[in-house]
């Protein structure tokens, strides 16, 4: 799934991606800060959009980080970027906690949440080229039927699978699927510019 | 090659739900399989897999709490938690000189609106996911309600039972079976007060048309309490009302009568027992 961010990731982040893996690899903890400062509200911000819950958001985070400092020197950049790969990572290990929580109740939704919207902080060319693409993704997303687009989140945020999906919408099994590739592959023609 | 064109027939509709890992096991085997022979597959799902990585950009954007960096720090690198890590890397440089304030505002304005489009859009996808929910709880309750009645109305049976056997004025009654059916034997637990308990069995079935009736016979008349199910296996076992302004009990009978039943006894007699 990183194919996006190898293409999309400026070629300047890519190396320096590359470049600290390499030194958390020979164990430089730098390398691990400065990967952390470059993605790690990216990684939160998709643990917590998952898990709707900020404490398991940040356990979600740590884990991540984690994985990614003894697994450095295993990585290997042709499969994908930096980014790419903490992302898989992360909506991974928040599923599995997602899944495991299934049987309690589910948190309200973070009501702190309009109040977290990022500060100044992040360097402003980032944030604009970040928003930018959001702002793509969701018009795209916009642009699906609302059937295709619940299908689609059901399976990506909340790690449904195909039968799960059929019984929540109550609809039959072919047609979840089809709706599913139908809504990928309208996004991916709206998409066609910026991937 | 006619058995790849029916496989991809089959299969390819499968590519949307692969790339989100949304397939069952079996099917994912299925079509990882269809995979290795098929291009024109494979190249799909390589498109939809980028187009699944710019999934997460749909996220609202939130900032981790400023602790988090070094817990995430501490934990990686086998430090105890909460102590000062070293030789942190500051942010690279903010390249911030080449954009004016207005665009430092625009660029706020937008993402704060992005991020209230990310906030209504997960709002949605809940409340899609709460009214699923509640059509189950729905329909859970309505299947509770069900089980409930059921259940009252079987206690209130059994309390009723339960009044007939623990009745202060109860008088048990043991019935013999008459030439016609030797075999047949009945108990009556009889009290006026709360009702007649009734059981038998090895009553023989009847012809159609006919039903067994169940008398209290009082000095005066025989009185019906009622016709008996009997079940397929000649076994009754009832609760009936004693009749109101009841005599005495002389004795417990069952007799042969037309459907529906009859005012005074006509019908031959199947079981009997004396009150004593």
């Amino acid at each position: 799934m990183w194919v996006l961010w190898a293409v999309v990731s400026t070629s300047e982040t890519a190396a320096a991606d590359r470049s600290a893996l390499d030194r958390m690899a020979k164990g430089d903890q730098e390398g691990l800060g400065e990967i952390y400062d470059r993605h790690g509200r990216l990684v939160y911000s998709l643990a917590l959009r998952i898990l709707r819950d900020q404490a398991d958001a940040e356990d979600v985070v740590q884990e991540v980080f984690s994985q990614a400092w003894t697994q450095a020197s295993r990585y290997d950049a042709t499969r994908g970027s930096v980014l790419g790969w903490l992302l898989t990572l992360a909506r991974s290990r928040a599923i599995d906690r997602l899944r495991g929580r299934k049987t309690r109740l589910e948190p309200a939704p973070d009501d702190n949440m309009l109040g977290q919207i990022p500060d100044t902080g992040i360097p402003a060319d980032e944030q604009l080229e970040w928003a930018a693409r959001a702002a793509q993704v969701r018009a795209a997303l916009e642009g699906l039927t609302m059937l295709q687009r619940v299908a689609i989140e059901l399976a990506f945020y909340e790690g449904l699978t195909h039968a799960e999906i059929a019984e929540r919408l109550e609809l039959p099994l072919g047609t979840v699927k089809t709706r599913i590739r139908q809504g990928l592959l309208k996004l991916r023609d709206r998409l066609a510019d910026s991937l | 090659m006619a058995s790849h064109d029916a496989e991809h027939e089959r299969l390819q509709e499968s590519a949307g739900l692969y790339v989100l890992d949304a397939l069952e096991p079996a099917e994912r085997a299925a079509f990882e399989a269809h995979l290795r022979s098929c291009e024109e597959c494979a190249a799909e799902v390589r498109s939809l897999r980028s187009v699944a990585a710019a999934l997460p950009a749909a996220a609202p954007l939130v900032d981790p709490p400023a602790a988090l960096r070094a817990r995430v720090m501490a934990a990686a690198t086998g430090r105890q938690s909460g102590s000062r890590v070293v030789a942190m890397t500051p942010r690279p440089a903010a390249r911030t000189s080449v954009f004016s304030a207005g665009w430092l505002s625009a660029a706020a304005l937008l993402a704060i609106s992005v991020g209230l489009g990310g906030y209504s859009l997960s709002l949605r996808q809940r409340i899609t996911g709460l009214e699923a929910d509640l059509r189950d709880a729905v329909a859970r309750l309505d299947r509770s309600e069900q089980q409930v009645a059921v259940a009252t109305r079987s206690v209130a049976s059994a309390e009723a039972r339960m009044a007939v056997l623990t009745a202060p004025d109860l008088r048990q009654v043991n019935l013999a079976g008459q030439t016609i059916a030797p075999r047949a034997s009945g108990r009556a637990f009889l009290s006026r007060a709360s009702g007649l308990m009734f059981t038998a069995s090895d009553l023989p079935p009847l012809p159609a048309g006919r039903v067994y009736q169940l008398w209290i016979v009082t000095a005066q008349a025989p009185v019906s309490a009622g016709l008996l199910e009997v079940d397929a296996g000649g076994r009754v076992a009832q609760r009936f009302d004693t009749p109101a302004n009841l005599q005495a009990p002389v004795a417990i009978a069952v007799t042969d009568e037309p459907a529906g039943g009859v005012p005074a006894p006509t019908g031959e007699k199947y079981l009997v027992g004396a009150t004593d």
